[in-house]
């Protein structure tokens, strides 16, 4: 059978938010912009960054990601994340290692609702002709600069996007720690694709301590109407999701 | 209805020094039974580096051996990757040639593109392209078979006249097929009077509208070859059984380890936006209610498992929808013993395939092209 993770979420927990409850609303947020890179990460890493009820993708995958919301229920911000390609069971999915935001509010919320590890930093997403940047600076040092390079429209019926897992605690995970399934619909207005660039990237402020960028494979910077959708799923972070899966709703 | 089999050659882990040799000399076992019991033909994929799933990137090999071992069953590469990077179209035309010869023409010509960035972008293929260059590859493949000398100049590739030798067994040249995984790429082969070799399992219903459009299209092709080939070979899995709950309890078991490890992979899709590949491979067939990870895999409709009454009447249900031929996967990462194996080959030779053998006389076949 494929390989698992073999992560010890134990010290990640300590760091993880705790989750309020899972009975929150939805967020559906319209004209989002979302700039998103794929790079192959080097085999060293392909387990042991990911929790055991997870596997890794072959070849093992990172995906970089700055999103501009517009609105939202605590006002406009910008998510800057890090994960890593996986499968949930048979299921694409990427696993938070770790996630900012320019809005301490968004941070908080995210946090509550959805387990989304997020501090406060200055991100920011810019369009050229040429490229398109995102940035976190975290005390005035950048910490990620991640590019497309040289945008080309594409259709978005082409483009994929995979569902998050993040790492949460809840008050009936007994200790273990929950995987929380976030899984928004992504309504594509404009896709463009590209190569994916990335010239700064500090692990140790990801939780990505080893995960090496080997291989570029694709960018795409796309304007959407998505968000953040009710809870369906939750899975113990330490057996396989085959077994360890809770459907909420 | 003939009946084939069908191998990615799965090598589960731990690996040791013997377990990839284990699995083929397993496999030739049992192509020499399927000879034997009157199978039609055994195919084999072509798949580089995707771990446990499929380790045989050397198909031509693998058959070879399956030939030189056998007297009857046809050999067919199913499918060899057209695509220059992974393959130059010279090389695909010479090996052909050369193993229909080993086999006394008794090869088979699968024809695809591959569905992973796993294998495509190791090899620096772009996916946006390979719809391209399996169209031009699959135009060129006759021409080389047939012509004294042939030369080229596309995108794909570009060579200067030479004698493109051996030249195949068969006259004017082995039957063509195309894997159909897409959806649409059974109007890709029926317009070029190739035949269906289908590489997704189950979904009977969608499968007849497909099959149905195929054979409407493919009466007014425009063939690639000297040969129309209008014939629809679907895939299924075997496990065959006295006792029909203990071979649906291991057929399942057979399915769903494939269809774990099968959803293991990065696909194309998923990794590289592009229109060229509008579906995420095997995986939405294998699960298509699916969107937990929790969820028990489905069994499709028409899979071959369980009694031999039960797998009679689900390869009934392919003959009404238009199938010529099943070829089916009978083990997934070796959860089935091989004596197993073994067994539910020789039962469903002696139970089922009697049962279909009359209707071969009404099937399809190829045809020469402008007949």
């Amino acid at each position: 059978m494929p390989l698992s993770g073999t992560l010890d979420v134990a010290p990640r927990l300590a760091d993880a938010p705790r989750l309020d409850n899972y009975d929150t609303e939805a967020w559906e947020i319209a004209d989002v912009e979302l700039l998103s890179l794929t790079f192959e990460i080097d085999d060293a890493q392909m387990t042991s960054a990911l929790p055991p009820a997870l596997h890794p993708t072959i070849p093992p995958v990172a995906y970089f990601s700055v999103a501009a919301y517009p609105e939202s229920p605590i006002g406009p911000f910008l998510l800057a994340q890090v994960r890593i390609g996986c499968r949930a069971s048979a299921l694409p999915r990427g696993f938070l290692l770790r996630a900012y935001s320019d809005s301490p509010a968004a941070c908080d919320a995210l946090g509550r609702r959805w387990g989304y590890q997020c501090r406060p930093a200055d991100v920011r997403l810019r369009r050229y002709h040429d490229r398109v940047v995102g940035t976190v600076a975290v005390d005035a040092q950048e910490v990620l600069r991640a590019s497309l390079v040289d945008p080309q429209p594409i259709s978005g019926g082409s483009i994929f996007h995979v569902s998050t897992m993040t790492l949460a605690r809840a008050d009936d995970d007994d200790g273990r720690g929950v995987l929380v399934q976030v899984d928004p619909p992504y309504v594509f207005q404009r896709a463009e694709r590209g190569m994916p660039e990335v010239t700064t990237f500090e692990r140790s402020a990801w939780n990505a301590e080893g995960i090496e960028p080997v291989w570029p494979v694709t960018a795409t910077f796309v304007r959407c109407d998505t968000g953040f959708p009710r809870i369906r799923y939750v899975l113990d972070a330490r057996q396989p999701a085959r077994t360890g899966t809770r459907k909420l709703r | 209805m003939k009946f084939g089999i069908f191998y990615e050659i799965s090598v589960p882990r731990p690996w040791d020094p013997e377990s990839e040799r284990t699995v083929y000399e397993r496999a030739l076992e049992q192509v020499r039974l399927a000879d034997e019991l009157g199978f039609d033909q055994v195919w084999a994929v072509e798949h580089h580096f995707l771990e446990e799933y499929s380790h045989c990137s050397s198909p031509e090999i693998f058959l070879t051996a399956c030939a030189v071992q056998t007297q009857r069953i046809r050999v067919g590469h199913g499918i060899v990757v057209c695509v220059p990077q992974i393959n130059h179209p010279v090389r695909i035309a010479e090996r052909a040639a050369t193993l229909d010869i080993i086999s006394g023409g008794r090869f088979e010509m699968g024809t695809g593109r591959s569905a992973t960035w796993t294998e495509l972008g190791a090899f620096c293929a772009n996916p946006d392209d390979t719809k391209k260059t399996w169209d031009e590859i699959v135009r060129c493949l006759p021409k080389m078979w047939t012509q004294e000398r042939f030369s080229h100049d596309g995108a794909a590739f570009r060579m200067p006249p030479r004698a493109i030798l051996p030249k195949p067994y068969q006259k004017p040249h082995p039957p063509m097929w195309v894997a159909i995984t897409s959806p649409g790429t059974e109007i890709d082969g029926a317009d070029r009077g190739l035949g269906w070799l289908g590489l997704t399992f189950g979904g009977l219903e969608e499968q007849e509208k497909r099959i149905a459009e195929y054979r409407r299209r493919i009466k007014v092709c425009e063939p690639v070859g000297e040969v129309v080939n209008e014939q629809v070979n679907t895939v299924n899995f075997l496990y065959c059984h006295e006792d029909d709950a203990t071979g649906v309890a291991t057929g399942r078991r057979l399915q769903g380890t494939f269809g774990y490890m099968a959803a293991q992979l990065l696909s194309a899709r998923e990794a590289y936006p592009t229109p060229s590949y509008p579906a995420l491979g095997l995986l939405p067939q294998l699960r298509p209610d699916a969107d937990s990870p929790g969820d028990s895999v489905r069994v499709p409709d028409g899979l071959c498992i369980g009694s031999p009454e039960r797998i009679i009447e689900a390869i009934k249900k392919w003959e009404s929808v238009g199938a010529d031929r099943v070829n089916f996967l009978l083990n997934a990462m070796e959860v089935v013993p091989q004596e197993e194996v073994l067994a539910s080959l020789r039962l469903f030779a002696k139970e089922v395939m009697p049962k279909f053998a009359k209707s071969e006389k009404a099937e399809p076949a190829t045809a020469l092209a402008g007949t």
